[in-house]
């Protein structure tokens, strides 16, 4: 065990990775830093990929990867014992308690029978299933499983916990208690975390930086709070009339602008403000009925990465 | 639900790797399966011909006469040895058949392979499995009737000529067991179901029983032989301990370049199965 080490824990250059003819990572260069990072993408962004390759499971056409400064190809022993991974799809052993899974997967990773044995229980009561500690795994629910799964990933203590969609399947009262397990994971017990997620608010949530893939590329990364600051004025706007015209005018300012539910978030540049909307509403007859100021959301840098801004749906 | 116990502690005694990592494996796997009654039953069924071949070593050395209808010599040993050949089928089937599908039906397989493991290490904590239980039911029973032969007739078993049954038994059973125990594992790894990989396991050793049966009857040929794995197991095992075989009997080493070859298409089945990452083409 170590404590949170100072500069990259992962970092990652030119790496491309490819399923035979198709490539899920194309050149994604970057840093994965200690504490918890977001990984974030559509389905088919390459998040998984990147896990599995940091895992050593797959083998990087190109490019470099090392965590902690090991390289996962060459010493995936190493590197997987530092590691803890809980995956996206159901994980569980037919026939085992809760207990004893927990135990085994402890000794897999090399603790001895008797600090596993003892592990698991400390654990399983961290993640709140004490009392059903000694249910076997099939009779657990959904919530359950993905509290087991957590368990299993942590038994070891590992230096860098690997969460893909940790809070898949789960209903919103079982989705925030994941979410607060997870913060409480990185920020008391200061255990460093990758967070693969599609479900941006869950990355908001627990982590302090970001890296959004996209297609097998890099779309973007950094803090959260610098890429999510104020540097654009974003704007809920509602308006009667022709529409059309109002965003074709916006886009011809240089703002940008997508659609919400009922609305649209007009972001606006070089620190112009509301009364630009007025005057472009004024010039195309149209009714300013709703105007809300906001602050630009990780959603908001998200889609703006995948190039989903100023595309009329 | 709240976050009502804060009992987690970091963990402070990493120690080096291991070198033997397998080990987990194969004992948790046993410790489940030993778990059901019904397996412990056929565990111990295996060992009735071992009674009843005891009874034939107390009876011919009691009453020697006797030896003249049932004979106690090396070929009693080939003969018991291929007779467990069905037990270490039922023990594969049973014991084995969920071995991997199991783990890839609940996604374990991951579990493993996130654990500083490799492939070769899951391959060899689950054939472990497999090893000891048929093991269980040809060496173990072997030597200790090979055992009870030598103390009840230390004139007959003592003798230097007859030293080779004990090394005879341990590479017969170490034969059977080992090309039983990848078959059926790498059956396993075909399906994701353990139902279905018990059935196929059972199909493929007696549909290949059935075909080589067929031809040997109808070519009349001892090439037959070679179709079957049974077969050419008892084949192997009735050159070991000098069993008379009805027509030509096929030099040994036909049957074992088909079992060797067998053997490696079986752990070329796991190592294209046992993977992290599934890539669909």
């Amino acid at each position: 065990m170590s404590d949170i080490e100072e500069g990259p824990l992962v970092e990652f250059s030119d790496l491309e990775v490819s399923y035979g003819p198709l490539q899920a990572l194309a050149g994604v260069s970057g840093a994965f830093a200690a504490g918890a990072t977001g990984l974030l993408g559509p389905n088919g962004a390459g998040k998984t990929t990147f896990l599995k390759t940091l895992l050593g499971f797959l083998r990087p056409d190109r490019g470099r990867l090392s965590a902690f400064g090991l390289d996962p190809v060459r010493q995936p022993l190493e590197v997987r014992r530092r590691v803890g991974y809980m995956p996206e799809v159901d994980c569980h052993m037919a026939g085992m308690t809760a207990a004893a899974f927990v135990a085994f997967a402890g000794e897999l990773s090399g603790m001895p029978r008797s600090d596993a044995i003892s592990r698991a229980h400390e654990v399983l009561y961290y993640v709140g299933l004490g009392e059903a500690r000694y249910r076997t795994l099939e009779t657990y629910s959904t919530g359950m499983k993905q509290r087991v799964k957590l368990a299993q990933a942590l038994v070891h203590d590992p230096d860098l916990l690997l969460l893909d969609e940790p809070t898949n399947g789960l209903d919103p009262a079982g989705r925030q208690e994941m979410l607060a397990l997870i913060r409480d994971v990185s920020e008391r017990r200061r255990m460093s975390l990758i967070l693969c997620s599609h479900l941006l608010r869950d990355v908001e949530e627990v982590c302090g930086s970001v890296i959004v893939f996209n297609q097998g590329k890099l779309a973007a990364a950094g803090r959260i709070g610098d890429l999510t600051g104020p540097r654009r004025s974003v704007y809920e706007v509602r308006v009667k009339g022709d529409a059309a015209a109002f965003l074709t005018d916006l886009k011809d300012e240089g703002c940008e602008w997508r659609e919400a539910e009922d609305s649209y978030r007009v972001f606006l540049a070089g620190g112009a403000g509301p009364e630009l909307i007025f005057r472009i509403a004024g010039r195309c007859g149209v009714q300013v009925r709703h105007l809300r100021p906001g602050t630009e959301s990780l959603e908001d840098v998200f889609l703006r990465a995948l190039g989903h801004e100023t595309v009329a749906s | 639900m709240p976050i009502y116990e804060q009992t987690y502690r970091r963990y402070e005694a990493r120690g080096p790797l291991r070198r033997v990592r397998f080990w987990p494996i194969t004992r948790e796997a046993l410790r489940l399966l030993l778990e059901r009654k019904a397996f412990l039953l056929l565990l111990v069924a295996a060992w009735a011909p071992f009674l009843v071949r005891l009874i034939q070593v107390y009876v011919v050395t009691r009453f020697p006469e006797a030896g003249r209808v049932l004979p106690v010599d090396g070929r009693l040993f080939g003969q018991f040895l291929n007779g467990q050949l069905v037990f270490t089928l039922f023990l594969s089937i049973f014991g084995g058949a969920g071995l991997v599908a199991n783990d890839l039906r609940t996604g374990a397989i991951l579990v493993y392979l996130s654990r500083p493991l490799t492939r070769r290490d899951y391959v060899l904590g689950k054939l472990g499995v497999l090893l000891l239980l048929n093991l269980s039911a040809t060496l173990a029973p072997g030597f200790v009737l090979y055992g009870a032969a030598l103390g009840l007739a230390p004139d007959q078993f003592a003798a230097w000529d007859l030293a080779w049954i004990g090394p005879a038994v341990a590479l017969h059973s170490l034969v059977v067991s080992g090309v039983v125990s990848v078959v059926a594992l790498a059956v396993s790894s075909l399906s994701r179901s353990a139902r279905v990989a018990g059935l196929g396991f059972f199909g493929l050793m007696a549909g290949l029983e059935v075909a080589s049966g067929i031809v040997g009857g109808i070519f009349r040929s001892p090439g037959s032989t070679l179709l079957s794995v049974q077969a050419s197991l008892r084949a192997i095992g009735n050159a070991l301990f000098g069993i008379a075989e009805r027509g030509a009997p096929l030099h040994w080493i036909y049957p074992a370049s088909v079992l060797a070859l067998v053997a490696a298409g079986c752990l070329l089945v796991l190592r294209a199965r046992v993977r992290a990452v599934e890539v669909v083409r």
